[in-house]
């Protein structure tokens, strides 16, 4: 029986995916922005392939604060570090920390969204009593006293899958403070869907709360799930901007915002050093709007619902 | 505003005050290097240790002694000492920040709602027309953009290559003044490009959200009825699309406040502007505890109780909540 569910299954699986596709590449804000992401997850897979290897204090490969010149595309640093490298390799650094980052707030965000709708009653009153919580807390100032706290708990030197402490502590602080927005949407729809008809059918064949959520919610709600993950990918990558500019950064791993904080640490404003700024700016600023353009355009084609929200 | 709106909207915003509260006083504890790990030297007798826990009252049970001397001195407004401005109290330490920082976000705030709200109120009326694309597409850059990388550029233009605001600070190092009018004149100039910076941050988030919500407003039958009526295009847009449009606004300043008071941290660090934000960043790198929690207890308790307001506001507003 399941084979031939399977069999029946398939071409309507394959038909939906290519009229999905037929739709998407119909908003041409949502192709400029998977043209964006694809040159910049290019950058971010193979840094060194495109500019070699990081450069640091010691390999510097021009002298401090030069404008950009022919050897130097994008200038340097006060270190005399090439600015082009150090870009590209912030590529990877920040977007793999918007990546985990993303990945720890919609778990979060969606188990919440989940309970707190399917469950109901004081579970729903509790879950949402926290996310409101969570809503209305700064999260930056949040993000900064939780920060030294995580710190301390992993170690300042300890190393996971070769990402450092630092990062980590990013990537969970803005996991911890960011998932309330998707668990209200969540939410709201999961309300709705467990009033549908195969939720109760479900039910009167005796399956479990657990399995309900897991195999008849949750695959319907995957769409909305894409859409807001790519959304909380622009915010997460703004946040980690926002961290590392204070200086939770990591010194050692260029992101973006890190590169922002040693151009302000080094005065380069008020030196005019302007192709220090430009180029990771350029780029924060690229990667947001894309995300952003691509969660939309994924909103409205997935979720044509939901189009009134915006 | 009926009773039962009035007292939920209270209780709302008391057990969410009472949940920071419970987060400051985990958090605190839970600090790497805090009260007696701090001050704890090698040459310390195990007596001293003892002795300087008792006086912090450490030695008690975290639960429920420890918190009910935290919530009593919270609410008395005690929230210790500094550690880096030694003996000054959190409290005077954050109270001489809190000018500068109220007044650039406040005005930044006033600002960016009033040109915000303006631009999508008519990107949204008409859609597709230049100013909606021109100015839809400005506004996603803007929303897009950390308040540092609005003020950096800003900085290298207007500052170091034009010359016509100076750099960072609120007032000139080292001037004696010779009327209060040159040190007025002296701020304003400080204050530009932080203001702007505040402003172009804020503009694009609240000109995108109203540009949505007057757009939903088009759709709905008063704006029909009022076409019907024969009434000019302006006239709907001003009369009946924009105020209705207004509602949810309220209720989304409010809750863009905490990342608003957040996103000027990063702003105030960039000119180098002597509020809250400095000093957060100040405290993080001194490790200044204390100063950090209070920090986010007045910032959270603030922002909760303006939601509070908002939907109070709301509550006065709508008739529906109203009755």
């Amino acid at each position: 029986m399941s084979a031939l569910t399977a069999a029946v299954r398939r071409p309507s699986r394959t038909r939906g995916f290519r009229e999905f596709l037929g739709r998407f590449g119909g908003r041409s804000d949502g192709i400029v922005g998977v043209a964006i992401l694809a040159v910049f997850a290019i950058l971010a897979l193979a840094p060194a392939l495109f500019v070699g290897p990081l450069e640091n204090a010691v390999t510097a490969s021009g002298s401090p604060l030069d404008p950009p010149s022919a050897a130097h595309l994008l200038g340097t640093d006060e270190l005399g570090r090439d600015l082009l490298n150090m870009t590209v390799h912030g590529a990877r650094i920040s977007m793999t920390i918007g990546l985990l980052a993303t990945l720890i707030t919609v778990v979060v965000g969606v188990g919440i969204g989940i309970m707190s709708g399917f469950l109901g009653g004081r579970w729903d009153a509790f879950l949402m009593w926290l996310t409101d919580v969570f809503l209305v807390l700064p999260n930056l100032v949040l993000a900064i006293a939780l920060a030294p706290i995580l710190l301390s708990l992993v170690g300042d030197e300890a190393e996971i899958f070769g990402i450092k402490a630092k990062l980590i502590v990013i990537v969970i602080v803005i996991g911890l403070t960011s998932w309330a927005t998707t668990a209200r949407i969540i939410r709201s729809q999961v309300l709705s869907l467990k009033e549908r008809a195969f939720v109760d059918r479900a039910r009167v064949i005796g399956t479990g709360s657990g399995r309900i959520m897991r195999r008849h919610i949750l695959p319907n709600i995957i769409n909305l799930i894409v859409a807001q993950a790519v959304l909380t990918f622009a915010y997460a990558v703004f946040t980690e901007t926002s961290l590392s500019f204070i200086g939770l950064g990591d010194p050692f791993s260029p992101s973006w915002g890190q590169i922002l904080n040693a151009a302000q640490e080094a005065g380069a404003p008020g030196l005019l050093a302007w192709w220090y700024i430009a180029p990771p700016a350029v780029c924060v600023v690229l990667v947001v709007v894309a995300f952003t353009l691509v969660g939309n355009a994924l909103d409205d084609v997935l979720n044509p619902k939901s189009g009134a929200r915006r | 505003m009926n009773g039962r709106y009035l007292v939920n909207k209270l209780a709302r915003a008391f057990l969410t005050i009472v949940a920071i509260m419970l987060l400051n006083f985990l958090l605190f504890r839970a600090m790497p290097g805090s009260s007696v790990r701090l001050t704890h030297s090698p040459y310390q007798t195990q007596e001293q240790i003892d002795q300087q826990a008792h006086k912090l009252g450490l030695d008690q049970p975290l639960l429920p002694d420890q918190l009910v001397t935290y919530i009593r001195q919270t609410l008395s407004g005690e929230l210790g000492d500094s550690f880096k401005f030694k003996g000054q109290p959190v409290t005077q330490v954050i109270g001489d920040r809190l000018g500068p920082t109220l007044l650039l976000i406040g005005l930044g705030e006033v600002i960016a709602i009033v040109l915000g709200l303006a631009l999508g109120a008519y990107s949204g009326w008409r859609r597709g027309s230049a100013v909606d694309r021109i100015g839809g597409g400005i506004g996603l850059i803007l929303y897009s953009m950390p308040y540092f990388v609005i003020g950096m550029p800003l900085i290298v233009i207007f500052a170091a290559a034009l010359g016509w605001f100076p750099t960072s600070g609120m007032l000139t190092a080292g001037v004696v003044y010779d009327s209060w009018t040159d040190q007025l004149f002296d701020f304003l100039r400080h204050l530009v490009l932080p203001l702007a910076t505040v402003s172009l941050g804020l503009i694009g988030g609240y000109s995108i959200l109203m540009r949505a919500a007057i757009a939903e407003t088009r759709a709905e039958d008063y704006v029909t009825t009022a076409r019907a009526k024969g009434l000019t295009d302006g006239r709907i847009l001003r009369t009946h699309a924009f105020p209705n449009a207004m509602l949810p606004m309220v209720t989304i300043i409010a809750i863009n406040l905490g990342y608003v008071v957040g996103g000027a941290i990063t702003a105030e660090i960039v000119f180098n502007w002597p509020g809250i934000g400095t000093l957060t960043v100040d405290a993080l790198s001194a490790r200044d505890y204390p100063v950090l929690q209070g920090i986010f207890l007045m910032l959270a308790v603030a922002v909760v109780l303006a939601n509070l307001v908002a939907d109070l506001v709301y509550g006065l507003l709508d008739p529906r909540v109203r009755s």
